[in-house]
């Protein structure tokens, strides 16, 4: 009964943010724009949760497991439906490669250096379980999104590269992190193999990646005659919910899962103009439960090893970022330059940051996974609040200084 | 058909023995729901070749992947996605409410007005009469527990389905007499049904203990409730009202959120849930301007919420019981038939309408759906030691129904001449 009147509760939270949160007023004004991206329904996930009211209680929380996968299935889908051949055609091939390593590089770095961290903090847990959190961190780093600079596109008079550059990385950039969260959730597969450990990795990561690009394919195939607003409706839900349900019955990255789908999908259909409206109506309501659901899930920690986390990763990360953007525009011959300010515009993690490290959470419960968990979603907000004065630095005199 | 076979073959596969090792079981409830929401609505269409309803192919396919026969869904599973139906029933009642148009109700009040007292009497006083008969199938239940659930029986029997009414009038492209009759019968029928069944629980309630006395008190309680309900209907209505005119925004969110809460507070409170919004949907359409945005906002979110209702309802099917029970619920299907004719012809007789109304109409009161699978589901929740067999058996009943009623009704359009005789956009 608790499960019903969460549901309700939900959906009721959902509409009422959906109707009053996401308004774009002015995005630069401090916490102006953590509220309007919605991060805000994590705390009121918290206090739903078992540190609050425990309306939203662990068990409440297994009975809403649908909606949390189809949360994660949705991102996901919606990720990689985006991620169309015809639309990464228009830009230059060094506009990939920069993307790449960008990340490898952040990736690289966060792990190494927190690894370094992890070791004397954590020494009591085994070499294997540090070196996933380092790499899991690592990934996370990688990533960011483009909805800050969406949100901010109306507040940015003078558009020019520098823009457009940014919107394109920060639109794939996810792309890398999510992979690599297969490799990982196929490999270092929970509950962890004694035997066998390559090939049942590779199975897993077959089975992730066939699965869903067979069900990107029957999508196609239903949609291949005129189909109603109504019928998409169904289609596009059952699917997103029976790919993230699988991934969730045999544990594999329910992002990536769903991501295969999307990306399959996108390259087959021709019926893109009819997709996105029925995205734009589900997409708010549906990101705002994950969101709450995410903050009842949180064992809110802020200790010690979780505030020298948060510190490295955060100024990490911005290293990562800024300085090895003159290197890459030499490596790739970049017509314009790559002014190390210029990264700062990559600090937003988005959703997709957040959807990341719940897969994570999910997909692995442990002890460890908790502090994870904290670690991630504290340096996300804080990332998200620091995040439009960064952009400010960094587009505004680029893209007014000098247009190309 | 081949995409059908696929996504079986996918799920048989997901579900074979080789990846069992690696599966959790406690995490299946998503795969499920996602399974049937696709497979439900394929075979619901892949029935509608067969010129059956949508609903129809939901329901099997439900049967055919739950526990009892593929076994895709487990009984924990069809548990768990139960949480939809509060939803799926607030849904079908605001659709059920929003189809009563007083401008055409007045038309033809007389005759409907008449239909729906004899055959509601008639089939009520059939089935009490049938209780009599019925125990010998039962013969562990006392007479008063007997008579209680013919009542309840009766009850259900006199409900038709307005949705699936209205999805073949739709599909036959019908206009004329007795297109309107049928359709408007079938509403205001079903909103006396809601309060009718107020009645029969609370009178079947006191029956069905045998050590309690007869408690008078119940009518009072009844009143209460019926009454209570129909306020908080108006108020629910006026509220939806006033949203549909000065906000306008997340209509189908707000409309979803309505649903939800009013069945599911309103149940925890005793009221109706379905009487509720039967009302709010009621007034919303003959109060305001609104009704056309109310029916629009449900109808675009409520195909998914429809397949997974109708399919896990028909994966909750016991067919341990149906097996047991299968003769009886075909003989009561049959009884049914019988006594729709005679309300429906003492009704249009004694109204005085024509011959025809008198002799074929009853074919169209025979589909049953949304409403009396709601009533069922009710019954199962406020008589939980045997509301379970009970509901199974009911849903052998709808499922017959549900398929031989819209080939009636399909049948006696054309017959009469008013199939085909305009173009429909929606029910």
């Amino acid at each position: 009964m608790q499960a019903i009147y969460a549901f309700g509760i939900l959906i009721l939270i959902s509409f009422l943010g959906a109707r009053f949160v996401f308004r774009r007023k002015n995005i630069f004004s401090p916490l102006n724009y953590f509220f309007s991206s919605g991060l805000i329904y994590i705390f009121l996930g918290l206090y739903l949760g078992k540190h609050g009211l425990n309306i939203l209680s662990v068990q409440v929380l297994e009975g809403l497991t649908p909606l949390i996968s189809l949360g994660l299935g949705w991102i996901g889908f919606l990720f990689g439906f985006q991620l169309e051949r015809k639309y990464l055609r228009k830009f230059p091939s060094n506009y990939i490669a920069l993307s790449f390593f960008q990340s490898l590089f952040v990736f690289f770095l966060v792990f190494v250096v927190v690894f370094s961290a992890l070791k004397p903090f954590f020494a009591s847990y085994s070499v294997f379980l540090l070196y996933g959190m380092a790499v899991t961190l690592g990934l996370l780093a990688s990533m960011n999104s483009p909805a800050l600079l969406n949100a901010a596109s109306s507040k940015i008079p003078e558009k020019g590269n520098y823009y457009y550059l940014a919107r394109f990385l920060a639109s794939i950039s996810a792309f890398w992190g999510i992979v690599g969260l297969a490799f990982i959730s196929s490999f270092w597969h929970f509950p962890f193999f004694e035997s066998k450990v390559f090939e049942n990795g590779l199975l897993f990561l077959l089975i992730s990646t066939a699965f869903p690009f067979i069900l990107g394919y029957f999508f196609h195939f239903l949609t291949l005659k005129k189909t109603s607003e109504q019928d998409l409706l169904v289609y596009i839900l059952g699917l997103v919910f029976f790919v993230s349900g699988a991934a969730f019955y045999f544990n594999l990255p329910t992002l990536y899962v769903c991501m295969v789908m999307g990306i399959t999908y996108s390259n087959l259909t021709k019926i893109h103009e009819e997709i996105y409206p029925l995205f734009l109506v589900t997409e708010k309501p549906l990101y705002i439960v994950l969101l709450v659901l995410i903050g009842a899930l949180w064992d809110f920690n802020i200790s010690y090893e979780v505030a020298i986390l948060v510190a490295l990763l955060f100024v990490v990360r911005i290293i990562g970022f800024v300085f090895p953007l003159r290197l890459f525009q030499k490596i790739l011959n970049f017509s314009f330059p790559l002014p190390a300010v210029f990264g700062l515009c990559f600090l937003s993690y988005g959703g997709i940051g957040v959807a990341f490290a719940v897969s994570i959470k999910l997909a692995y419960p442990l002890v460890l996974t908790d502090v994870f968990l904290s670690s991630a979603l504290i340096v996300i907000i804080l990332s998200e609040i620091l995040g439009p004065w960064a952009l400010k630095l960094s587009i505004f005199p680029l893209d007014s200084e000098k247009k190309i | 058909m081949i995409l059908l076979a696929i996504i079986v073959v996918l799920m048989f596969f997901l579900k074979s023995p080789v990846l069992q090792p690696f599966s959790n079981n406690l995490q299946s409830s998503s795969i499920a729901l996602g399974f049937i929401m696709v497979f439900g609505f394929l075979f619901g269409k892949k029935l509608s070749w067969f010129k059956l309803p949508q609903i129809t192919g939901f329901i099997i396919a439900g049967v055919l992947c739950g526990p009892y026969v593929l076994k895709f869904l487990s009984v924990t599973d069809v548990k768990n996605l139960q949480i939809i139906d509060g939803l799926a029933l607030g849904l079908i009642a605001l659709t059920a409410g929003g189809g009563m148009r007083m401008k055409k109700l007045k038309g033809s009040f007389k005759t409907i007005s008449a239909v729906v007292f004899f055959q509601t009497f008639i089939i009520l006083a059939g089935f009490v009469v049938f209780s009599f008969v019925g125990r010998a199938f039962f013969p562990e239940m006392i007479l008063f527990q007997n008579v209680a659930a013919s009542i309840l029986l009766g009850t259900l029997a006199t409900a038709t389905s307005p949705s699936t009414t209205i999805a073949i009038i739709t599909e036959c492209k019908s206009r004329g007499k007795y297109t309107d009759f049928i359709l408007s019968t079938a509403v205001v029928k079903d909103f006396f049904v809601i309060i009718l069944f107020a009645f029969s629980i609370a009178i079947s309630k006191s029956l069905i203990s045998p050590f309690k006395s007869f408690d008078f008190g119940f009518i009072g309680k009844t009143l209460r409730d019926v009454g209570g309900s129909a306020v908080i209907g108006i108020i629910i209505g006026g509220g939806i009202i006033l949203y549909l005119k000065f906000i306008k925004k997340d209509i189908t969110l707000f409309i979803l959120s309505i649903a939800f809460f009013t069945y599911q507070i309103s149940r925890s409170y005793e009221y109706h849930p379905l009487l509720i919004c039967l009302m709010a949907g009621f007034i919303v359409q003959n109060l305001s301007s609104q009704g056309e945005s109310l029916i629009l906002a449900i109808e675009k979110i409520s195909v998914p919420v429809y397949v997974v209702f109708f399919a896990i309802s028909g994966a909750s099917v016991n067919l341990g019981v149906l097996k047991t029970t299968w003769l009886l619920a075909l003989i009561c299907v049959v009884w049914r038939g019988v006594l729709k004719f005679f309300g429906t012809f003492t009704g249009a007789k004694f109204a005085k309408d024509d011959p025809g109304i008198q002799k074929y109409s009853w074919a169209g009161f025979i589909s049953q759906a949304g409403v009396a699978l709601g009533m069922a589901i009710v019954i199962e929740n406020v008589f939980p030691e045997w509301g379970g067999e009970f509901k199974a058996f009911v849903l052998a009943i709808i499922a017959i129904n549900q398929i031989i009623g819209p080939i009636l009704l399909q049948k006696l359009l054309i017959k009469v001449g008013e199939a085909g005789k305009r173009e429909l956009n929606s029910g």
